[in-house]
């Protein structure tokens, strides 16, 4: 029985998480979420040497197979960069270029895996996975869908890949400014991705929530971790706020809410690498999971440092607002348990 | 990441699994079963079962052979566990004797005590109470006020235990009593291992709001004990007491997972025989207790990995105290809710209820005993978190 990361992929987070701690921190973070939410942004919140550095370190590439010049490390490793990029906060076409890679990968022909995919894993290409909307029409919601050289849509009941769809994109104004959205107004039907199907949409979907929750499990961590640091130094009354019992229960149950979503979301990780049987559940339960302990964390930074966190200046807002939009993608917590109730119960009977 | 077991784990659940199935009656397994005896017979039959069943091997996985134990690994027991809850085996008539005093008398232990107490403990010779908890020590077990006055080679102990499992059918107490005279807190007290069957000491049964006693009350009146039989050092029993707990570290979350796992269906058959199951917040609120569920099945998994690989879990265990006990008990919340405006029917129509309402009863203990959730969460949070007392 082996439940936990290995040495080499514990390795990997501390690499990633000590080139953020020491080239992109939160100072870092709070530029380009200003830009994103000024009036007139100037950016496009994927700073050039952050997105040099991850490709040299070979983020984008975790997916990518061997054959097609990428690391062939699968969904354990991926999320390990997730979780770390939800902790710093990280702005960046990370995740849709890594998911736009698994569309190809999984669903593309040999000749659209042999032009994407060494692209994708280099990081020359930006990629973006939209499976709200269908093309030709609107899609809504794409990260980064104004800077990417590729994104994967739904067509139909299939999948279509459109080169660079800033052409048809209109920037999508949102308060989470860690994060650029676009709407992609497609004209036409795109290049099909010969073998999508039902099956490769749900594994395609399955990987993306996978993703999502880490990123989320990430920000639930460093945000109690935070919370923690603070309530051990801030005085009131004369002494640490965290010595109050009112305050030590509730970081103590925040503690085994995101320590539970962390286990659940290695595990979700796993169980779509490995084809396990009970995957469905298992993402479902993470994406729950880390949710709910996102929302939580998050919200509770706030109240749990005072009125310091209800400022701008503060930090906390960065971890909130991304939280939220997160939360919400790829059916939120309660749609996660309509989920679980289905799987576990059957579907509602007559 | 390595979900599977090894072969000899493996093989050893394949001979548990077989000895179980041809030991335990099918009748055993009936619902009411252990309900319609009284509780002497009961517990006379469990202690006999547990008994065959060590004499079969089957006890004492991770102890060591010198000790009559089966020299097993982490792995085994986690599968011993599960496979007794799979097997609707009786629940075992040692528990603290097994759970605690054993792996301490192997710790720390003379020769003689070792020998003298493992190996009539494995066999059920000797039933072993628990004397920690008094009236006016709870939570604040460094409160106790049971006194031992020595008195030439013995001590003579005076006071009241309380929440004493099996005190009724207990044959010895490893008790907590203050040998020094005026000593307060946590100095001054000794673990005794006190024979039960004594003019001195009187045992009854304290009925809980389920109506079953489980627990119950020891009074020592100038009750004997001889100095040696003193687990550690006379006036170490503090730390002796520390020790002692830190043992529940091994507590399987996986038996714990495996057992509620049965009930969150058996809850879940209720509300589909009843057409609950179409009601959407139901659906949500079983969704949430099977989410939790899942997760103690995941913690499970990496507790028994951080002790495989030898690593001192620690306070860590005030985690998993709290993730099985609250999920256990908004698990038959649930149910209670399932039911609605027929929660405290003895049954509906042909389904009898009454096991169950045993269970949810059961279910408002479980966040009390062992350490409340209060006090785990102030151990979660200075001990793991590191914030200041």
């Amino acid at each position: 029985m082996y439940f936990a990361l290995t040495d080499d992929q514990r390795e990997f987070d501390a690499a990633v998480r000590g080139y953020l701690a020491e080239r992109f921190d939160l100072a870092a973070v709070r530029g380009e979420f200003e830009d994103a939410v000024s009036a007139e942004p100037v950016g496009e919140g994927h700073p050039e040497a952050l997105w040099k550095a991850a490709a040299e370190q070979g983020w984008p590439a975790v997916l990518v197979p061997e054959d097609h010049e990428g690391l062939g490390l699968g969904m354990v490793e991926a999320q390990v960069i997730a979780r770390a990029l939800g902790a710093g906060m990280v702005p960046g076409p990370w995740r849709g270029t890594v998911l736009a890679g698994e569309a190809i990968r999984l669903a593309g022909s040999d000749e659209q895996q042999a032009d994407w995919l060494p692209r994708v894993a280099s990081g020359e290409v930006v990629g973006a996975l939209a499976l709200r909307g269908s093309a030709p029409g609107t899609i809504p919601g794409v990260e980064y869908g104004r800077i990417a050289g590729v994104a994967v849509v739904r067509s139909g009941v299939g999948l279509a890949l459109v080169e660079r769809p800033g052409s048809y994109a209109t920037p999508q104004r949102s308060y989470d400014g860690t994060t650029r959205l676009a709407s992609l107004s497609v004209p036409d039907a795109g290049a099909v991705l010969p073998r999508a199907s039902e099956a490769m949409i749900v594994e395609l979907t399955a990987r993306a929530t996978v993703l999502v929750a880490a990123d989320l499990v990430g920000i639930a961590r460093e945000s109690l971790s935070r919370t923690v640091a603070y309530d051990r130094e801030r005085l009131q009354f004369g002494v640490p706020v965290g010595s109050f019992q009112a305050i030590k229960h509730a970081l103590a149950d925040l503690h085994v809410g995101v320590t539970m979503a962390e286990h659940a979301v290695l595990y979700a990780a796993y169980a779509v690498e490995s084809g396990l049987a009970g995957r469905e559940l298992a993402v479902a339960v993470a994406k729950a999971k880390a949710g709910d302990a996102a929302l939580q964390s998050t919200a509770a930074m706030i109240q749990y440092h005072g009125g310091i966190g209800y400022t701008w200046e503060h930090e906390t807002h960065f971890f909130y607002k991304r939280a939220k939009r997160l939360a919400g993608q790829f059916g939120d917590s309660d749609a996660q348990r309509q989920k679980i109730a289905s799987l576990t119960l059957g579907p509602v009977s007559a | 990441m390595d979900l599977t077991f090894t072969e000899a784990e493996e093989d050893f659940r394949r001979q548990l699994r077989a000895w179980l199935r041809a030991n335990i009656p099918e009748e055993w397994k009936r619902p009411g079963f252990w309900e319609s005896f009284d509780d002497d017979e009961s517990f006379r039959l469990r202690r006999e079962w547990e008994r065959a069943k060590a004499l079969a091997g089957f006890a004492g996985i991770q102890w060591p052979t010198e000790y009559g134990g089966r020299g097993g690994t982490p792995g085994m027991k986690a599968i011993y566990d599960e496979e007794m809850v799979l097997a609707r085996a009786p629940r075992t008539v040692n528990p603290l004797g097994l759970t605690f005093l054993a792996p301490t008398v192997m710790a720390i232990g003379t020769d003689a005590q070792r020998k003298e107490i493992i190996g009539p403990m494995l066999r059920n010779e000797v039933i072993w109470c628990q004397g920690f908890s008094e009236p006016g020590a709870g939570s604040d077990l460094a409160a106790l006020a049971t006194k031992g006055v020595r008195d030439g080679d013995d001590f003579i102990v005076n006071g009241q235990k309380v929440w004493t499992t099996n005190a009724v059918h207990g044959d010895k107490i490893f008790a907590l009593v203050r040998t020094e005279p005026g000593s307060t807190r946590h100095r001054g007290i000794s673990m005794l291992l006190i024979d039960m069957h004594q003019p001195g000491v009187e045992a009854r049964p304290l009925r809980q709001m389920s109506g079953a006693s489980e627990f119950g009350e020891v009074f020592f009146t100038d009750a004997r004990v001889p100095a040696t039989d003193c687990l550690g050092e006379i006036g170490d029993g503090w730390r002796t007491a520390m020790l002692l707990l830190s043992f529940e570290r091994g507590a399987s979350g996986i038996a714990q997972y495996t057992e509620f796992r049965r009930q969150y269906d058996e809850i879940a058959a209720v509300a589909k025989r009843l057409g609950r199951d179409r009601d959407p917040v139901i659906r949500d609120r079983l969704a949430r207790v099977l989410t939790e569920l899942e997760c103690l099945r995941l913690h499970a998994m990496y507790v028994l990995t951080q002790v495989e690989c030898g690593r001192d879990l620690g306070s860590e265990s005030s985690m998993t105290k709290l993730q099985w006990s609250e999920t256990f008990q908004d698990l038959w919340e649930v149910f209670d809710d399932i039911l609605g405006e027929d929660a405290t029917l003895d049954s509906i129509g042909e389904l009898d209820l009454r096991p169950m309402h045993t269970e949810s009863m059961w279910s408002r203990s479980v966040t009390i005993w062992g350490g409340s959730s209060q006090v785990q969460r102030n151990i979660t949070a200075e001990r793991v978190l590191g914030l200041p007392r």
